[in-house]
């Protein structure tokens, strides 16, 4: 409908699509949990390619395996068939090159840590790859300038979860995984960690892929929505936004916008 | 001047409010001891209770004034032998929760064993290891080396395996070793665990080291306390009770001091 001329719909990703611009290429995967007749398929023939650059959410009921397969991507899960490459690596060897980064649901920080050395874990330990950013840098860029020295405990959900996204980025990622980041905290908070998550986004130029269960949210930050449906866990359609890159939350209240989550919502029925 | 003269007592009361505070919060423990004391000493006085049979804490006072030197003598051997279990107990006991959690194979194999040697009352062993090893220092320290054991064990391991799922994924992401999850996670995450163990088996190795000395010994306030009761000297018995139980709050102290000191956050990010 009205949706139509500003949502661009593929069943699957353009194939066209230059091998350079591809951050991370998944191809026909299969994940599958358990064994025998208790095994569960979590994921079944998933294929998508994401552009290098660009900031794709993913969206699906519950079950969908969205996690698993970022967690795929992150080489904590291993697949049954089918192939991933990031930046033209295998998994593994892309972790161990720190090619990407993880932020989980809980922010995840040792509690013994100040804020600053939570964000230089990284370094310590695994070869603390090449390249790194500035610990207090990356503390000034998510807005905790002032509370280096504080203990987790001594932190707000939302202050946690902004030392999680620093400690991420501390060895220069060209990818950054995100499960669910903001879906603990309040929807003040998480409004605010959104816009500063864009604005990170364009200033570091790092691809991210983003978890979420929110339409809205997957809406307002991605470049891309994909959208998996459940049992067995499959891409149901690669949604791209076009909204501009400079998004303001006052945008969601536009009719463009709302548009957008209608053509999501209706996606998601269908699943 | 009446105003000067209002003024400062106010000063000083601001200055003083933190040991004022204090001594207000304890108050009513210092009044329910004073009150114990004194209902003791009623008692002994209002049937006439022989001194033998219960002495009244005028002359439990008198004996440390008297027998201080005895005391003070007995006091060492017992503290050294305390001590010396409780470093030996709980060493062996991390070193072996240390093993344990990293090889299911030993922790299947010792775990059950060291769940037997519990279950032995250590009343039953003292006679078997004053045989072995004869009166001196040694089979008191083996005692209370071996109450200081088991809950150490227990605890550290527990500790040790405290580490939250999330905690080992972000681990494994950023391409850990074993050994730094270990120096940089475990370790940390055990202390809550190791100082509560600890806490517990800086009274239970006084304990050790007392019922050690009751099976075979002439110096300590094991034997003093035997010493004491064969001879109806109730005063000295009580004292070297009450010098027993001073110890023990001593090693309870120091280990209390030791957390404060190492364990400086609190575990609220875990959710």
């Amino acid at each position: 409908m009205g949706a139509s001329a500003l949502v661009r719909s593929a069943a699957m990703p353009a194939a066209s699509a230059a091998k350079a611009d591809v951050a991370v290429s998944v191809r026909d995967v299969d994940v599958v949990f358990g064994e025998r007749e208790s095994a569960v398929t979590a994921l079944s023939g998933v294929s998508v390619d994401i552009p290098a650059g660009s900031l794709v959410t993913m969206l699906g009921p519950s079950g969908c395996g969205k996690s698993t397969l970022l967690r795929a991507i992150a080489d904590l899960v291993p697949l049954g068939a089918g192939e991933i490459t990031v930046l033209g690596r295998s998994p593994e060897q892309a972790r161990r090159e720190r090619n990407f980064s993880f932020v989980f649901q809980d922010a995840t920080l040792l509690p013994w840590r100040s804020a600053i050395d939570n964000v230089r874990l990284p370094l310590e330990v695994g070869g603390g790859g090449s390249a790194h950013a500035e610990p207090a840098e990356l503390l000034e860029l998510v807005g905790l300038k002032g509370r280096e020295k504080a203990l987790p405990s001594e932190l707000s959900g939302g202050m946690r979860q902004r030392v999680a996204i620093a400690r991420a980025l501390v060895s220069r990622p060209k990818i950054l995984l995100m499960d669910e980041p903001f879906g603990a905290l309040d929807e003040i908070t998480r409004d605010k960690l959104n816009e500063e998550l864009l604005r990170i986004w364009r200033e570091t130029g790092t691809t991210i892929m983003f978890v979420t269960h929110s339409i809205p949210e997957a809406a307002f930050l991605g470049q891309h929505v994909l959208v998996l449906a459940s049992h067995p866990g499959r891409v149901k359609e690669f949604v791209t936004v076009d909204l501009p890159a400079e998004r303001r939350l006052a945008m969601r209240d536009t009719l463009e916008f709302v548009q957008i989550t209608a053509h999501l919502r209706r996606l998601l029925e269908e699943c | 001047m009446a105003d000067v003269a209002h003024r400062s007592p106010a000063l000083t009361q601001t200055a003083a409010f933190g040991f004022a505070d204090r001594f207000r919060d304890r108050l009513p423990a210092l009044l329910a001891v004073v009150g114990l004391v004194a209902g003791w000493q009623l008692v002994v006085w209002a049937f006439s209770v022989p001194t033998y049979m219960a002495p009244g804490p005028l002359d439990v006072l008198a004996s440390f004034r008297d027998d201080g030197w005895t005391l003070w003598n007995n006091f060492w051997p017992t503290f050294f032998e305390s001590v010396l279990g409780f470093v030996f107990g709980n060493l062996v006991a991390i070193l072996l929760a240390i093993w344990f959690v990293h090889s299911r194979t030993a922790e299947k194999a010792f775990y059950p064993i060291a769940v037997f040697i519990n279950t032995i009352p250590i009343i039953a062993v003292a006679p078997i290891l004053v045989l072995i090893f004869g009166s001196g220092y040694l089979p008191k320290v083996i005692i209370a080396a071996l109450i200081c054991f088991f809950p150490t064990l227990v605890n550290m391991v527990r500790g040790l395996k405290a580490v939250t799922p999330a905690t080992l994924d972000l681990m494994r992401v950023l391409s850990a070793s074993k050994s730094e999850i270990f120096w940089k996670v475990r370790i940390q995450s055990s202390l809550p665990f190791l100082f509560a163990a600890l806490k517990i088996a800086s009274t239970t190795c006084v304990i050790g080291a007392i019922v050690a000395e009751w099976i075979g010994s002439n110096y300590g306030l094991g034997a003093l306390i035997i010493e004491a009761t064969y001879n109806f000297r109730s005063p000295l018995l009580y004292a070297t009770v009450f010098t027993a139980a001073l110890l023990a709050v001593l090693l309870f102290t120091l280990v209390s001091i030791a957390e404060t000191r190492l364990i400086r956050w609190k575990t609220s990010d875990v959710h």
